[in-house]
C-alpha cells in the first residue's frame, strides 16, 4: 500500500512489491462490506482488490501507517478479514528529529524480523549491499527523470507512465525504461501548471493537454514525493531511515505547511508553472487541510491555486474537467 | 498585515484584568451562580411526566468548576503561559510548569453541545476548509477566525502540543493553528499500536515527552519542579481512578447515571486532569451516586433495556436521546469514549512519572487496534449486563469509525446482543437525519425486546 516504505529491505529480502492504489477500476462493492461511505477510494477499492482474490501469490500485504484510512485498513484486515497473505505494518513517524530517526530504525529492525519470517530468507550483508545499490540507482534514475522532463520528446501521459511503473517494475527494469525515453524537443506545450495530491490517472494528462496545458511539475504522492535521497550510511536501517526521512515535503509526513508552501513556490517558478492543481481523492484528510492555506500563501506569491476532488473510476467527471479547463483558461 | 494582526480577537490581559475580572469578580459570580442553581435543584418538584430521574446534583459543581475553567482562559493570555493541547496530550509537566491549557477539542464539544457549532464551522468552510475534514476541526478553525464562541474568548497560545494517539486528524489541524498562531509546535507522535507495545515505540514516546519539557520550561522561562510534577502525576492518577470509579458505578441495576450523563461529567478529566478540584469533585459524584445506588434511584425511571455507545457522543443531540430513549425504557450505561480517560489509570506511577507517561499515552482505546476495541466492548457487555450496542459512526472520526462495521457484525455473531450502527457525526447536524436516525434506534429496541 502507499506511500513510503523501505524498498531496499524488501529487496534484500528477495520480495517484490507491487503497490495498491486503488485499483481504480475496481467497485467498491466488497471493500463497502467493511468501510463507511466516507472512507477514501484508494482504501475501499483495496479492500475489494484483496477479497476478491486479486493479490494471487503475493505473500504479504505492507500497509504502512500514512493515514487515519490506512491505518483502519491495516488493523481491519489483521484482526478481522485473515487473508491470505501476512499483514505486515509500519509506522512512519511524522516528524524528522533526531528521535524520529532512531525509532524509524528501529520500527524497520522490528520489520525486518517478519520479512525474515515471510521470505524464509535472511539477507547477507552483501544482499543488503546489491539491494541498497540497486534500488538508488532506481531512486537516481527516477530523480534524473524529473531532472530532464523539459528534454524529453514525450507527453505528459507517457512521462508519468513511466514515472508510476516504479509501483510494479524492478529496479533494474524501471531504469531502463527511464534510461529508453527519447530526448528531443518535447511536443507542443500548452499553460505550465503545477499539479499536487496523492495520484493521478493518466486519462488526467490527455484531458490537460487537450485543453491547452502541461504538467510542468508535480507535487504528487504517487509521483515526486518519493523522489528520496541517495545515502551511503553503513547500517542499512539507518540508511533505509534516512531514506525515508529525507524525502521532499508532504502533508502526510507532517511537513509544516510555511515549509511546504516555500518547496512549492520555489519548484513553481523554476519550472515556469502559472497555477497549482490540486487533485485530490474525496475524503483526504491529510490533503485538505492544507488546501486553504495553501491557496492563501501561494495565491499571495501570484499562482493561483484550483481544487478539485475526484472519485477514483473510469471516468473524469465533466463537471471536474469544465472546473480545470476554465482554471486553465485564466492562466492562459 | 501578519498573520496574528488577521485574529484581532486574540488580545492579552494583564495581572490587573485577570484579578479583577476572574480572581474577584468572575470566581465570586459563578459561586454565587451555584448556590442559585443548588437552590432551584433543593424547590424542584419530581416531575411525573418525564421518563427521566431528576438530574444528580453534583452537576452544579461541573458547571461552576468548567465555566471557571473558561473564564480564566479569557484573560489568562499576557499572565500565564498558554498551551493549547490535543485531549490525548501528556499535559501533566505543563501543568507543573504552570502552563493553562486549552483542549480545541473540548472547545469544540462545547460549541456543539450549545449548538452553535454549525454557524462556527461555516465560518471555516467559508474561509475554504472543506465539509469533508473533521467537525471538531473545522469549528475551532472557524472560532480561530471568526472570534465566535460560547466561551466568551480564547486565549492565544504560546505553544501547541499535538498527540497523535488520537488520530492523525490532529497534526493536519495542528499544522494549521501553528501557520496561524506562528507559535512553536510540539509534536509527540505515538505509534498505532496494532498489537502490544514495542519498547522502541515506548522509548520513541518518552524521548519526546523530554523533548516537550524542554521546549515548555524554555518558553515558560523555569525549570520543571519535581515535587510539583509528582503531585501533579499523583493527582492525574487519583483523577483517573475516581473517573473509572464513577463509570463502574452504572454496573448497578438500575444504573445511577447514564453515559450521557457521562459525556458531560467527564469535562474534568479531561480538561484538568492533575488538579486537585478534579480529584474533589469526583469524589463528591461518587458519593452521590452511591447515595443513589442505595437508595435504588436510577438515571431513568424504568430501566427495561441497558445499552453501550461506542465512539464520540453526537454532542448536539445529547440531550433529545436522553430523553427520547429514556421514554422508551432504554438506559446507555456505558460508553467506550468516557472510559478512556479512566480505564489507563493503573499505569499511571508518580514515582516514574516519565515512563509510565509513555506507556500512558500510548495506549488510549484510540490508538489501539480494531480488535482491541472489539475485546473492549465485549468485555462491557459482560460487566455492565448490557443488552445492545449503539455503535456511532462518526463521519467525522475515522479512526475511532472505521472497523466498526466488522465489530458490530462480531457481537451480533459472538454475543448475540443487537448492535446498530448509526451514521451521524460528533458536531454537525447536517450530517445527522432525525427521521432516519430515529427509525432506525426504532428497530433497534425491537430488536432487544425478547431481551428485557
Amino acid at each position: 500500500m502507499p506511500i513510503h516504505y523501505p524498498r531496499a529491505m524488501l529487496r534484500a529480502h528477495r520480495l517484490h512489491p507491487m503497490e495498491l492504489w486503488g485499483p481504480p477500476h475496481v467497485e467498491r462493492h466488497e471493500g463497502s462490506r467493511h468501510f463507511q461511505a466516507y472512507t477514501c477510494d484508494i482504501v475501499v477499492k483495496a479492500m475489494s482488490f484483496i477479497r476478491s482474490g486479486g493479490l494471487g501469490a503475493s505473500k504479504a500485504i505492507l500497509v504502512p501507517h500514512t493515514c487515519d484510512a490506512l491505518q483502519g485498513m491495516g488493523s481491519v484486515l489483521g484482526d478481522f478479514l485473515d487473508p491470505d497473505q501476512r499483514v505486515l505494518t509500519l509506522y512512519l513517524p511524522r516528524g524528522r528529529r533526531g528521535s524520529d530517526h532512531e525509532f524509524l530504525q528501529s520500527e524497520l529492525r522490528r520489520l525486518a524480523t517478519t520479512l525474515v519470517e515471510v521470505s524464509g530468507y535472511e539477507p547477507s550483508r552483501a544482499d543488503w549491499d546489491e539491494a541498497f545499490e540497486a534500488e538508488d540507482a532506481a531512486d537516481r534514475a527516477l530523480a534524473d527523470l524529473y531532472q530532464r522532463r523539459d528534454r524529453l520528446a514525450i507527453s505528459d501521459r507517457d512521462f508519468y507512465t513511466v514515472v508510476r511503473s516504479r509501483e510494479y517494475l524492478t529496479a533494474e527494469q524501471f531504469c531502463q525504461q527511464a534510461a529508453a525515453l527519447p530526448e528531443g524537443d518535447p511536443p507542443e506545450r500548452g499553460v505550465g501548471l503545477m499539479i499536487s495530491g496523492i495520484v493521478a490517472e493518466p486519462a488526467l494528462f490527455d484531458q490537460i493537454e487537450a485543453m491547452g496545458a502541461h504538467i510542468a511539475g508535480d507535487d504528487l504522492a504517487c509521483g515526486f514525493r518519493r523522489v528520496y535521497s541517495v545515502s551511503a550510511q553503513a547500517d542499512p536501517f539507518e540508511r533505509a531511515a534516512y531514506r525515508l526521512l529525507t524525502s521532499p515535503a508532504d502533508p502526510t509526513c507532517g511537513t509544516p505547511i510555511q515549509a511546504r508552501v516555500e518547496t512549492l513556490e520555489a519548484r513553481m517558478r523554476a519550472l515556469g508553472a502559472r497555477g497549482l492543481l490540486i487533485y485530490d481523492p474525496k475524503f483526504c484528510e491529510p490533503e485538505l487541510f492544507d488546501v486553504p492555506l495553501l491557496r492563501k500563501h501561494l495565491g499571495a506569491c501570484g499562482f493561483p491555486v484550483l481544487h478539485v476532488e475526484f472519485e477514483m473510476g473510469d471516468r473524469l467527471p465533466h463537471q471536474t474537467l469544465s472546473r480545470i479547463e476554465a482554471f486553465v483558461e485564466t492562466l492562459s | 498585515m501578519t498573520r496574528l494582526e488577521a485574529l484581532p480577537h486574540y488580545v492579552e490581559s494583564n495581572r490587573f484584568e485577570h484579578f479583577v475580572n476572574y480572581e474577584l469578580l468572575g470566581k465570586t459570580a459563578l459561586r454565587v451562580q451555584r448556590w442559585r442553581d443548588q437552590w432551584k435543584i433543593a424547590r424542584r418538584r419530581p416531575r411525573p411526566d418525564s421518563a427521566l430521574n431528576p438530574p444528580l446534583r453534583s452537576v452544579v459543581h461541573m458547571k461552576e468548576i468548567m465555566s471557571r475553567h473558561y473564564l480564566e482562559g479569557r484573560y489568562a493570555a499576557g499572565v500565564r503561559k498558554v498551551a493549547w493541547v490535543t485531549s490525548g496530550a501528556p499535559t501533566e509537566p505543563l501543568q507543573a510548569l504552570g502552563y493553562f491549557l486549552v483542549y480545541p477539542e473540548n472547545h469544540a464539544a462545547l460549541c456543539g453541545v450549545r449548538r452553535k457549532a454549525q454557524s462556527i464551522a461555516e465560518e471555516a468552510e467559508h474561509a475554504g476548509w472543506s465539509r469533508d475534514i473533521c467537525s471538531y476541526a473545522r469549528t475551532d478553525i472557524g472560532a480561530m477566525i471568526s472570534g465566535k464562541t460560547p466561551a466568551g474568548r480564547l486565549p492565544r497560545p504560546d505553544v501547541l502540543v499535538c498527540c497523535t494517539n488520537i488520530c492523525q486528524t490532529v497534526l493536519h489541524w495542528y499544522r494549521v493553528l501553528a501557520d496561524y498562531f506562528e507559535c512553536p509546535l510540539v509534536l509527540i507522535d505515538t505509534p498505532f499500536l496494532y498489537g502490544e507495545a514495542n519498547d522502541h515505540e515506548v522509548a520513541y514516546v518518552k524521548r519526546q515527552i523530554e523533548d516537550m519539557i524542554c521546549v515548555a520550561e524554555e518558553i515558560a522561562g523555569k525549570s520543571l519542579d519535581e515535587t510539583r510534577f509528582r503531585e501533579v502525576m499523583t493527582n492525574a492518577r487519583r483523577g483517573a481512578e475516581l473517573w473509572l470509579e464513577v463509570l463502574n458505578r452504572s454496573q448497578q441495576r438500575p444504573a445511577p447515571m447514564t453515559a450521557f450523563d457521562g459525556f458531560i461529567h467527564m469535562g474534568p478529566i479531561v480538561d484538568m486532569r492533575g488538579e486537585a478540584v478534579t480529584v474533589a469533585y469526583y469524589e463528591r459524584l461518587i458519593a452521590e451516586l452511591d447515595e443513589r445506588i442505595e437508595r435504588g434511584i436510577g438515571a431513568i425511571k424504568e430501566e427495561r433495556y441497558r445499552v453501550l455507545w461506542d465512539n464520540l457522543p453526537i454532542w448536539f443531540k445529547i440531550g433529545e436521546f436522553s430523553k427520547w430513549l429514556a421514554e422508551r425504557g432504554v438506559n446507555v450505561v456505558a460508553s467506550t469514549y468516557t472510559f478512556a480517560w479512566g480505564e489507563l489509570a493503573p499505569m499511571i506511577d508518580p514515582t516514574q512519572p516519565l515512563d509510565s507517561m509513555a506507556r500512558v499515552y500510548l495506549h488510549p482505546i484510540l490508538n489501539r487496534s480494531t480488535g482491541h476495541k472489539l475485546d473492549a466492548m465485549k468485555r462491557m457487555v459482560d460487566e455492565f449486563q448490557l443488552d445492545g450496542v449503539i455503535l456511532h459512526s462518526d463521519r467525522s472520526c475515522k479512526p475511532y469509525s472505521l472497523g466498526q462495521i466488522d465489530q458490530r457484525d462480531r457481537l451480533v455473531k459472538t454475543l448475540g446482543v443487537p448492535a446498530l450502527l448509526l451514521e451521524a457525526d460528533h458536531n454537525d447536524p447536517r450530517d445527522y437525519s432525525d427521521e432516519q436516525g430515529s427509525n432506525r434506534l426504532e428497530a433497534f429496541i425491537e430488536m432487544m425486546e425478547p431481551r428485557a
